[in-house]
């Protein structure tokens, strides 16, 4: 590779990596497009931007191809301008890259099973992320997550104590539901026949997930644990395209198993997380797995059904439900026929969307975009599509077997105001379970005492611009037994929170005046209001620049609107609880 | 036949051809010493989705316009695609039958059966320049090397469609523009996008591979009920 002195530092860096990434498929790849066009109306963002040519796949791989044709294509480089060949030298060289490669496709790879030639974009975009990352340009989430997960081995950066606190207490939560002691969590209980991963997000924002998971795993009387440390199945090296990132987390969770010589590894509901662990991971880390097997959740499940392990109520869930495919686990892991036919066990009234398995669009917040808040206008946009999709299928309750999914279609589902309800299938399974009472274990009585309100004793600011939601997460919150301030605007809560110290503020964002993200910062960046717990309970998708971004140290729990009462109490009890712990 | 029809029609496309082939395996040659990922994940997906399936499904996409959403809603496009291929096929086949089995073209039948294929080639070539200036996702995918390719190849069906009778009655001109387009064009093959067929086999080899291990190909589709 010639280097140029005109060239930027990065852009040269950037080069010399290029070669070192190219194998058979990716130059078959970058060679082989005709300029057809036939992949064009394949992508969601192409559909939702008509008259925009620089969303169309090819003309976005070209800005990939060019750099690939000047260098190792012979008219390219004698005759550049004769096949648009064209090299990078500068730092916005590479921003504009950047801004295709992480702004402009999440890697969903529609593209490349509508390509006739086999072009598979979303595989040589991915090593374009890759090469830029290798430089550091990459959206500011991109690099927080990436380096938590480095240096504390998940992408939401949960601390080792924050994990098992939370498991610990969704089990004293799960023992008193059952009434049982067996109902519990077991953490890093060795020669199980399931170790179950989980995607951090559930630990941090959605525990209930992990609830309804040991419910099924109650029921059925499997032998099962999780993991304290290395339990992440998630994996950011898929969308950073940095696949020593990508080999090293992968690593941690397979030896982790083998550490605890787990039977089974089972993957919670996560599309990337699926695709990275049982698919990618073992390339990544150059291991061939061999002393364990791995599933997905959606297939354990399914068996503990079929085996007549666990008894179901379909009757439970009633409402019409429809079936988002995640693209990692429907186009690029085959991963479509089970989760209907669990759902079909699961629900009364399921109806498809069309197009659906691998030619299902984009939730549009795969590829990583869900923590690219730089490039949110474009991808609700993109979302339409999708939006549209949903709408028409009637259906009231949207499921599917992916967080991040759950995450892309919550936001394009208020964004375009769909009223629809977002779950996974461990919760309707959990919601359809039938638990057959066990025989008693005797346990010593202690004489009945009264119990005490959950709340009682905890001080909590509600701070919502909503009347009527003001008003309904306040009576839940006193009517078990919390002392509720209220504040209607961000300047009257920042007021509140310095004079009274509460243990806890639920924060809306979408406020007049200072908004939830200026009073959130402003409280972090307060020393007496630094350490006051905060959940976010909003319906605007701005909130992800505070989980991803992390400008200041991310809020303990959020929640998205519309919210009920099970989750508000779910949450805060969590959050409230971690923080006595402390 | 005049010396230099004579060379047009054997030595200048046997020169052609080598320098092509040559090309070409060097090509080839330059594409395989890339290595190819190692897979190393057991299997996902369904029964029947495996490698091989896969591969053979990958290959046999082409002739399956029902297959792929991007074929299935074009048709049009889908059909322009075979009968300018066709085109391309037969118009090479007759750079061999008029020098090494002329005889063929004493059939009334044949002459006729290649001009249409030829020429509808060539009015799908037209048909497809219109496309590529007029729409504008075209124009922004397109290269000189785009159009330049496209119109060579449409220029030199319609003097394919002419020069299919072999006849020299009205002069050599159409022949020898014909000959002399074909070694052009067989030269400037490996150096443009037309190449593509040489890479093809390939990448819907990797392609297929890949997805039918991981479970997509044969690809399942379950399409909306008519109402
Ligand atoms: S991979 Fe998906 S988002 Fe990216 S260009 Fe292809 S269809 Fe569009
Ligand atoms: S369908 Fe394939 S060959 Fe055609 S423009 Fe798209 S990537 Fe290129």
């Amino acid at each position: 590779m010639k280097s140029s002195n005109k060239r930027s530092h990065k852009a040269q860096k950037v080069l010399e990596r290029f070669e070192k990434k190219l194998n058979r498929q990716i130059v078959g790849s970058l060679v082989a497009c005709v300029h057809c066009g036939n992949c064009t109306s394949a992508c969601h963002y192409v559909l939702a931007n008509p008259g925009d040519p620089t969303y169309a796949p090819a003309y976005k791989a070209d800005r990939i191809r060019r750099i690939f044709k000047r260098h190792f294509d012979w008219t390219g480089r004698v005759f550049p301008w004769w096949v648009h060949a064209k090299s990078i030298y500068t730092d916005q060289d590479l921003d504009d890259l950047k801004d295709i490669a992480f702004g402009k496709c999440t890697n969903c790879r529609r593209c490349s099973i509508n390509c006739p030639m086999g072009v598979d974009f979303a595989t040589f975009n991915r090593m374009a992320r890759g090469l830029l990352v290798s430089v550091g340009v990459m959206p500011e989430g991109v690099a927080v997550v990436s380096k938590d997960q480095w240096e504390i081995g998940n992408q939401m950066g949960v601390l080792k104590e924050d994990h098992v606190e939370t498991l610990e207490w969704l089990a004293e939560e799960l023992e008193m539901e059952m009434n049982d002691p067996r109902a519990t969590i077991p953490i890093d209980r060795p020669d199980c026949e399931v170790v179950y991963s989980i995607n951090p997000r559930e630990v941090k924002y959605d525990p209930r997930t992990i609830s309804d998971a040991a419910k099924i795993f109650y029921a059925t009387g499997e032998s099962w644990t999780m993991p304290s440390e290395d339990w992440d199945m998630t994996n950011f090296g898929l969308f950073s395209g940095d696949d020593e990132l990508g080999g090293a987390v992968a690593r941690r969770l397979y030896e982790k198993v083998s550490e605890l010589r787990g039977k089974k590894l089972v993957i919670s509901e996560c599309g990337h997380g699926y695709r990275s662990t049982r698919c990618e991971g073992p390339n990544w880390a150059g291991m061939d797995i061999t002393d364990f097997e791995m599933e997905s959740s959606v297939i354990t499940m399914t068996r503990y059904i079929k085996e007549g392990r666990i008894k179901v109520d379909k009757s439970r869930n009633a409402q019409p439900v429809t079936f988002h495919d995640s693209c990692n686990n429907a186009r690029s892991c085959g991963l479509f026929e089970e989760p209907r036919e669990l759902l079909n066990l699961v629900c009364e009234d399921f109806r498809e969307q069309y197009p659906n398995r691998a030619e299902n669009y984009c939730c549009t917040g795969g590829g990583g975009a869900m923590s690219m808040s730089e490039y949110t206008p474009q991808r609700l946009k993109s979302a339409k599509i999708k939006a549209d999709q949903l709408k028409a299928t009637g259906a009231e309750t949207v499921v599917t077997s992916c967080h991040n999914c759950v995450d892309g279609l919550s936001d394009l589902i208020k964004h375009y105001k769909l009223g629809m309800q977002v779950t996974q299938l461990v919760n309707l399974v959990a919601n359809a379970l039938v638990i057959e009472p066990r025989p008693e274990v005797p346990v010593e009585v202690a004489p009945p005492v009264a119990e005490p309100a959950e709340l009682a004793g905890s001080k909590i600011l509600v701070v919502d611009d909503e009347p009527d939601f003001l008003l309904f997460v306040s009576t839940v919150l006193e009517d078990n037994g919390a002392t509720v301030l209220q504040a209607s605007n961000g300047d009257e809560a920042l007021k509140l929170a310095k004079a009274e110290k509460p243990d806890l503020i639920t924060l809306d964002i979408s406020m007049p005046g200072k908004s939830g993200i200026e009073v959130f910062e402003e409280l972090r960046n307060t020393p007496e209001t630094a350490s006051i717990a905060v959940c976010i309970i909003t319906g605007k998708p701005e909130m992800r620049q505070l989980i991803y971004n992390r400008p200041v140290p991310p809020p303990e729990g959020y929640l998205n609107k519309p919210v009920d009462e099970e989750a508000i109490m779910l949450n805060i009890r969590k959050t409230l609880k971690l923080i006595s712990k402390e | 036949m005049s010396d230099l029809l004579h060379f047009s029609e054997h030595t200048l496309q046997e020169i052609a051809l080598g320098v092509m082939t040559v090309v070409y395996i060097t090509r080839i040659i330059w594409l395989m010493r890339f290595k190819t990922g190692k897979e190393r994940q057991p299997a996902t997906g369904l029964r029947g989705t495996t490698m091989r399936n896969g591969v053979l499904y990958s290959w046999g996409n082409i002739a399956m316009p029902w297959a792929m959403e991007s074929t299935r809603t074009k048709m049009f496009i889908y059909g322009q695609f075979v009968i300018f291929h066709l085109g391309v096929t037969v118009a090479i086949g007759l750079s061999f039958i008029i020098p090494y089995a002329p005889g063929l073209l004493e059939s009334a039948l044949l002459v006729r059966i290649l001009q249409v294929i030829i020429g509808a080639a060539c009015v799908m070539g037209v048909i497809r320049i219109i496309r590529r200036v007029s729409d504008l996702y075209m124009r922004a995918i397109s290269s000189p090397d785009d159009y330049f390719a496209l119109i060579l190849l449409t220029v030199w069906f319609f003097f394919a469609t002419l020069a299919v009778p072999n006849s020299t009655a009205g002069g050599e001109g159409i022949l020898l523009t014909y000959f002399m387009l074909t070694a052009f064009f067989l030269i400037y093959v490996p150096f443009s996008k037309i190449s593509h067929y040489l890479y093809y086999p390939f990448t819907r080899y990797y392609f297929g591979k890949t997805m039918g291990h991981r479970g997509t190909y044969p690809m399942k589709r379950v399409p909306e009920p008519r109402r």
